[in-house]
């Protein structure tokens, strides 16, 4: 009884911290959302596109740059770090995953050139949080704020996009590119802007992050990418994947409920190194799922990557 | 007006199961044709159409739309001039979007794509109106995902998604193989009337060589990769399945597993 509660306690404790984590991280998750269901094409490119923003943001901050400037830039070089990886793919026809693997590999050492050290402390300078009107900066709330109207703000620009004519197009290459070739899209560039806008998204997570905490580290994407594939499969089982609302809804619901649970787990005493072998469980769980319940046959001995 | 100037295509150049596709083909059709493309598996049927589409890159010759070299011309630049309906249903629509959207698609396929609203209420009734001809029910399921569709349903959308606009010209190939006798003939006359009512430019593969006789102006017939045989004006309109059989064992032996 007295564990429960100790566990309840805590972790109510920890509420407001982890939902202003998780309106942050749901940029990432939003980032592989993005080329995964509404390109068909699966991507890596956040893992290093979440420093990648981080460390930007970081040193031009520290450099005594507006914390807006900063997330603007940190967000055009996620753009490009994306339209990289989807350039790999189309010119050398190199599978999604490899090229994304590529790509954050190759991250890895610009971030560090960019910082040039592993971590770097930006603590006291101004962050957007600070802006919050009639909030003490610094507490979740005006982050809870800012996020959350960045977020609803990207929600509704994405759902009006992806509803015009342009958007449909877009999607259309996701769901069938030879179709979508012969309808006269160009879908080179439909699947670099796409793939480039997630990496922007994921760049701006890693940019609030780093405003968020105070410091910016070149190893702070590690495991993201499977955190945020955790967040959007529940986001999904929760308010579905139908339309497009719902699917854009998805990495924000996903994320809030994602960083609750994982703060659960931690306040019922889960060691934290164990962490990602519970996250992968699950996630592996979640992708197995319409498989187990298909068939009970046995499985093609091969098949190309599912969803 | 179509014109194809002496194309080749080689796939595997050079190995030992090198494939001749195309063999130094030329084409002429003129606007308003309406071609019926027949011959047997491996002729190269499919790879011409894929050449006019833009799909296949030829290894020499030319591609000419209304007088314009499209052989330099990428598949979706191609697409304002030209719509397709393939064999697979899966192939000519996206699944996971509504019929509506596809509609959308189709109906854009020519012009510029803007950031305005892409379905509106006056496009909607538009579609439904389109969809209402085929008798299908379709114009009711403007909102269902295409993947609930049956195949010819599939079908028959794509063919009302490419007639849609009045292409430059219009490419078929196969278009009803896939489908159980009922539906292809529901997609054949929905055809037909499309392209007679809007006179379209039309290139029309088929197995079937009844439809080789009842339809179109011109019939071509495919071997090895080029045209052996053009029938057209009178002596198309008076051509019989016999007839037409005869012509196929009088050119080649090895043709006719499929009809
Ligand atoms: N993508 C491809 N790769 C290799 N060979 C091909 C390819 N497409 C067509 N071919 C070959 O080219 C020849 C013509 O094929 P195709 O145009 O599909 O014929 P048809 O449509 O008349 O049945 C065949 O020998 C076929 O094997
Ligand atoms: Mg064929």
């Amino acid at each position: 009884m007295d564990l429960l509660q100790n566990t309840v306690s805590s972790f109510i404790a920890l509420v407001p911290v982890t939902l202003a984590q998780s309106l942050i991280l749901a940029f990432v998750v939003l980032g592989i959302m993005i080329p995964f269901r509404m390109l068909s094409f699966p991507d890596l490119t956040s893992e290093g596109a979440f420093p990648l923003g981080g460390c930007v943001c970081g040193v031009l901050m520290a450099a005594g740059m507006s914390p807006l400037a900063a997330i603007l830039i940190a967000l055009l070089a996620g753009f490009v770090a994306g339209c990289c990886t989807a350039f790999i793919h189309l010119r050398f026809r190199i599978h999604t995953l490899l090229a994304g693997i590529l790509m954050m590999t190759m991250l890895y050492s610009i971030n560090l050139r960019i910082m040039g050290r592993s971590n770097l402390s930006v603590f006291g300078s101004t962050t957007i949080f600070d802006w919050v009107p009639f909030l003490q900066p610094g507490f979740p709330a005006s982050k809870i704020v800012m996020a959350g109207a960045f977020g609803l703000l990207v929600f509704a620009l994405l759902l009006h996009y992806f509803r015009t004519e342009k958007g449909t197009a877009v999607r259309a290459v996701g769901a069938n590119p030879d179709m979508a070739e012969a309808q006269g899209i160009n879908v080179w560039l439909a699947t670099i802007g796409g793939v480039g806008l997630a990496g922007a998204f994921s760049a701006a997570g890693g940019a609030l992050m780093v405003q968020s905490q105070g410091f910016a580290d070149v190893n702070m994407g590690l495991g993201i990418l499977i955190n945020g594939l955790a967040a959007l499969m529940i986001g999904e089982a929760i308010v579905g994947k139908s339309s497009v609302p719902r699917q854009l809804a998805a990495p924000f619901v996903g994320a809030i409920v994602y960083y609750q649970l994982v703060s659960f787990c931690l306040a019922a005493g889960m060691p934290p190194p164990d962490l990602k072998l519970a996250t992968g469980l699950f996630v592996l769980a979640m992708l197995a799922l319409p498989s187990l319940k298909r068939s009970r046959g046995p499985a093609a001995a091969r098949e190309t990557i599912r969803e | 007006m179509l014109e194809i100037r002496s194309a080749r295509k080689m796939f595997y150049k050079g190995q030992a199961d090198e494939k001749t596709a195309l063999n130094d083909l030329s084409l002429r059709l003129e606007t308003g044709d309406f071609g019926v493309v027949i011959g047997s598996n491996g002729a190269g049927k499919s790879s011409m159409l894929n050449a006019i589409s833009g799909a296949l890159v030829l290894d020499s010759g030319k591609v000419l739309i209304n007088g314009d070299d499209v052989t330099a011309m990428p598949v979706h630049k191609r697409a304002m001039r030209l719509a397709r309906v393939f064999q697979d249903p899966m192939k000519g629509t996206a699944a996971s979007m509504t019929v509506a959207e596809n509609m959308l698609l189709a109906e854009l396929r020519a012009a510029r794509r803007t950031l305005r609203r892409g379905l509106n209420p006056t496009r909607l009734a538009a579609y439904k109106e389109r969809l209402s001809l085929l008798g299908l029910g379709l114009e009711n399921r403007l909102d269902t995902r295409v993947e609930l569709l049956s195949g010819g349903q599939r079908q028959s959308l794509s063919l009302i998604m490419a007639v849609g606009g009045s292409p430059e010209l219009l490419l078929l190939d196969e278009h009803t193989a896939a489908l159980d006798p009922r539906t292809a003939d529901i997609v054949m006359q929905a055809t037909i009337r499309a392209v007679e009512a809007l006179k379209l430019t039309t290139l029309m593969v088929t197995h079937n060589m009844q439809h080789a006789v009842d339809f179109g102006n011109r019939v071509i017939m495919l071997d090895a990769g080029r045209v052996r045989l053009e029938i057209a004006g009178r002596e198309k309109a008076a051509i019989t399945v016999p007839d037409l059989i005869g012509h196929f064992s009088v050119k080649t032996d090895r043709m006719f597993l499929a009809s």
